[in-house]
């Protein structure tokens, strides 16, 4: 019966136009925010990504490069070289800085870039030097964007004044970005004398890397983060700040959804309450014109959907050249579900129609 | 051989002193081809009658044969299942379905009785060309005349080859030259495919084609008497008996 149930909504154009554009609407908020979700996870994940090490030698406690802070003293290197397997224990310092630029505070992640162990070197640079000098820094371009901090301007970074050398790409998280100093300055920022944040430990190929690291845990001062993990770990910061914001956003968009797509077919079946009736009396049975009622509201929920996706495609996308921090990743599988939850809404919202469609008798069709 | 046999069958609604007994005691029995014209005042209950034998609305007392079957001992999707293939229905108010052109208005009672597309459009375009709608094949409702749809809502009805046309009033809506040109055309197609027909009508005129014409007043048959029946039930060429 799905001719009817098409017939049915192309008769009446406006309704239908109000029920695609409703779930349409839901659909660009529900996939929009799980992009910005998506993105950003990304994001804060890429550039530790990028960084080598099998392990993530972290003080006892912290288990990722926001929360809790990690300084190890530079003596744990000699622990660590000393432990069988392990190829190469490289320190890795790197901290939450404020600076004010523009009367406004931005919070930069300055990372020690040392040259000569290759440990903190930027992901990507795409604009200007690709290893800052001393007095320099390297800036991520989408704060270099939205700051308006250009190449050669200076900035304050505790107590010290940098100028700024590049522009890198892959940094960015939510509300601060990685930034790239050398060596020397990062200390200075950073204050640590005879210390660093993390140790990047690489193990030996021929080594079961569970076991160097129970090895390392042996030491009660450290703990050894595999990489994946780490990333994990720092990926699900963005997750819960954002799950909660996600999740009321979710159930905005379904509300609304639900709602349109409910009221429009409501409207409609009681509009049709006779036809419905007619059809009844001819021999259809209760259960075909149910599927007729679902039909419809599925056909406007997939036409919503489709409307909605492309939009959401195209919002991130303009919204993304126009506002760097907008970064999004609109993923299949979120594609999928979001689709799965547009069926539902369409299926729950049947319901009530349903409902009213059963009551309906179909000896009324003989009063006039 | 009996289409349907009504045995005793009354219908009260409501209860206590509201109580509405709209039909009353009554005991009919149509056959293959009869055409029963059912005549008599308003709120006599020629319309709860003709319900209950399209299996709309239960009797409260007594039981009524389709083709031998007892139709209170079936479920509603058997009824269902057998108004679609052993009636059909006509109104006055036509009440054909908004959003589907003529064809597929006839097309929907083969549809759902699992007719493939492509034989249903074949057939509905068939009846319908016999019906001279042949023209207005692919138009909708609202753009048709009270008589064009009327003629629709015709070979809709009888799109399934239904043993069995109830039709109530299907002359009211429509002025007095077209509403009985419509009925004949319904008659004639009927009797010539040897199916029955029960017309609810106050159209004197109908006499001319009825076989058959009965009264009912304050829900009880009261008078049968014969039909003029003055119609051509010859069959046309290529129409086969049911
Ligand atoms: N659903 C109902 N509930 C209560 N009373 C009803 C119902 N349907 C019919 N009646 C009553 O039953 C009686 C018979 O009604 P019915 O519609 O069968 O008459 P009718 O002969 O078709 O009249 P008309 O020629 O005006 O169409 C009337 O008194 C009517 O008010
Ligand atoms: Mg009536």
């Amino acid at each position: 019966m799905l001719f009817l149930a098409i017939k049915n909504l192309v008769q009446e154009k406006t309704r239908l136009l109000i029920s695609v554009g409703g779930v349409a609407f839901s659909v660009l908020l529900i996939m929009s925010i799980q992009g910005l979700y998506q993105g950003w996870s990304n994001k804060i994940g890429e550039y530790i990504r990028t960084v080598p090490a099998d392990y993530w030698i972290t003080q006892t406690g912290a288990t990722d490069m926001f929360h809790t802070p990690s300084v190890l003293p530079l003596t744990v290197r000699d622990f660590l070289t000393g432990v069988p397997g392990v190829a190469s224990a490289k320190p890795f310092s790197g901290r939450r800085v404020a600076f004010a630029h523009n009367g406004k505070d931005i919070n930069v992640y300055v990372i020690a870039d040392d040259t000569e162990i290759n440990v903190g070197a930027p992901a990507r640079v795409v604009e200007g030097k690709a290893v800052p000098d001393k007095g320099e820094i390297i800036i991520d371009r989408v704060v270099g964007r939205s700051e308006n901090i250009r190449i050669g301007d200076t900035i304050p970074v505790a107590g010290r004044t940098l100028k700024v050398a590049g522009y890198s790409e892959g940094g960015y998280i939510l509300s601060f970005s990685f930034a790239f100093a050398t060596k020397e300055d990062a200390e200075s920022i950073l204050q640590l004398p005879g210390a660093t944040n993390f140790f990047l430990v690489t193990v030996k190929d021929s080594t079961d890397a569970n076991e160097v690291a129970s090895r390392i845990e042996a030491d009660p001062a450290v703990d050894a983060i595999t990489k994946d993990r780490f990333v994990e770990n720092n990926t699900n910061i963005v997750r819960d700040t954002f799950l909660p914001i996600i999740l009321v956003l979710l159930l905005i968009g379904i509300a609304v959804g639900m709602t349109v797509i409910g009221l429009t077919i409501f409207t409609s079946t009681i509009e049709k309450a006779r036809e419905y009736g007619v059809l009844k009396a001819i021999g259809v049975s209760n259960r075909r014109l149910y599927t007729v009622v679902v039909e419809q509201a599925v056909t406007a929920a997939v036409l919503g959907y489709i409307v909605g996706a492309d939009l959401a495609l195209a919002v991130s996308a303009a919204a993304g050249t126009f506002v760097p921090e907008f970064i999004t990743e609109i993923r299949w599988l979120d594609a999928a579900w979001i689709f799965a939850v547009t069926l539902a809404m369409a299926v729950v919202s049947s319901l009530l129609p349903v409902r009213r469609l059963a009551r309906i008798d179909p000896a009324e069709v003989f009063r006039a | 051989m009996s289409v349907v046999s009504v045995e005793d069958v009354s219908k009260t609604f409501g209860a206590g002193h509201t109580a509405v007994t709209a039909v009353d005691h009554v005991s009919l029995s149509v056959d293959a081809g009869d055409i029963v014209l059912v005549m008599g005042p308003s709120g006599s209950g020629k319309t709860t009658l003709l319900s209950m034998i399209g299996t709309l609305m239960s009797p409260t007392t007594g039981r009524i044969l389709i083709s031998w079957q007892d139709t209170s001992t079936l479920g509603p999707a058997q009824l269902s299942r057998l108004r679609l293939k052993e009636f059909g229905f006509v109104f006055q108010t036509f009440n054909l379905l908004s959003a589907l052109t003529a064809e597929e208005n006839v097309m929907m009672p083969l549809v759902t009785a699992g007719v493939p597309r492509k034989e249903a459009r074949a057939k509905a375009r068939m009846a319908l060309e016999q019906l001279q709608l042949g023209h207005r094949l692919r138009n909708l409702p609202r753009d048709l005349s009270g008589g064009e749809k009327q003629r629709v809502a015709i070979a809709r009805s009888l799109a399934n080859d239904p043993r069995l046309i109830l039709a109530d009033e299907p002359t009211a809506n429509l002025d007095a030259k077209t509403g009985q040109d419509v009925t004949l055309l319904l008659c004639e197609t009927a009797c010539r495919e040897n199916r029955a027909v029960i017309i609810v009508s106050h159209d004197q005129r109908l006499r001319t084609a009825a076989k058959r014409v009965i009264t009912v007043e304050d829900g009880r048959l009261t008078a049968e008497e014969p039909g003029e029946h003055n119609l051509n039930c010859r069959m046309h060429p290529g129409t086969a008996p049911s």
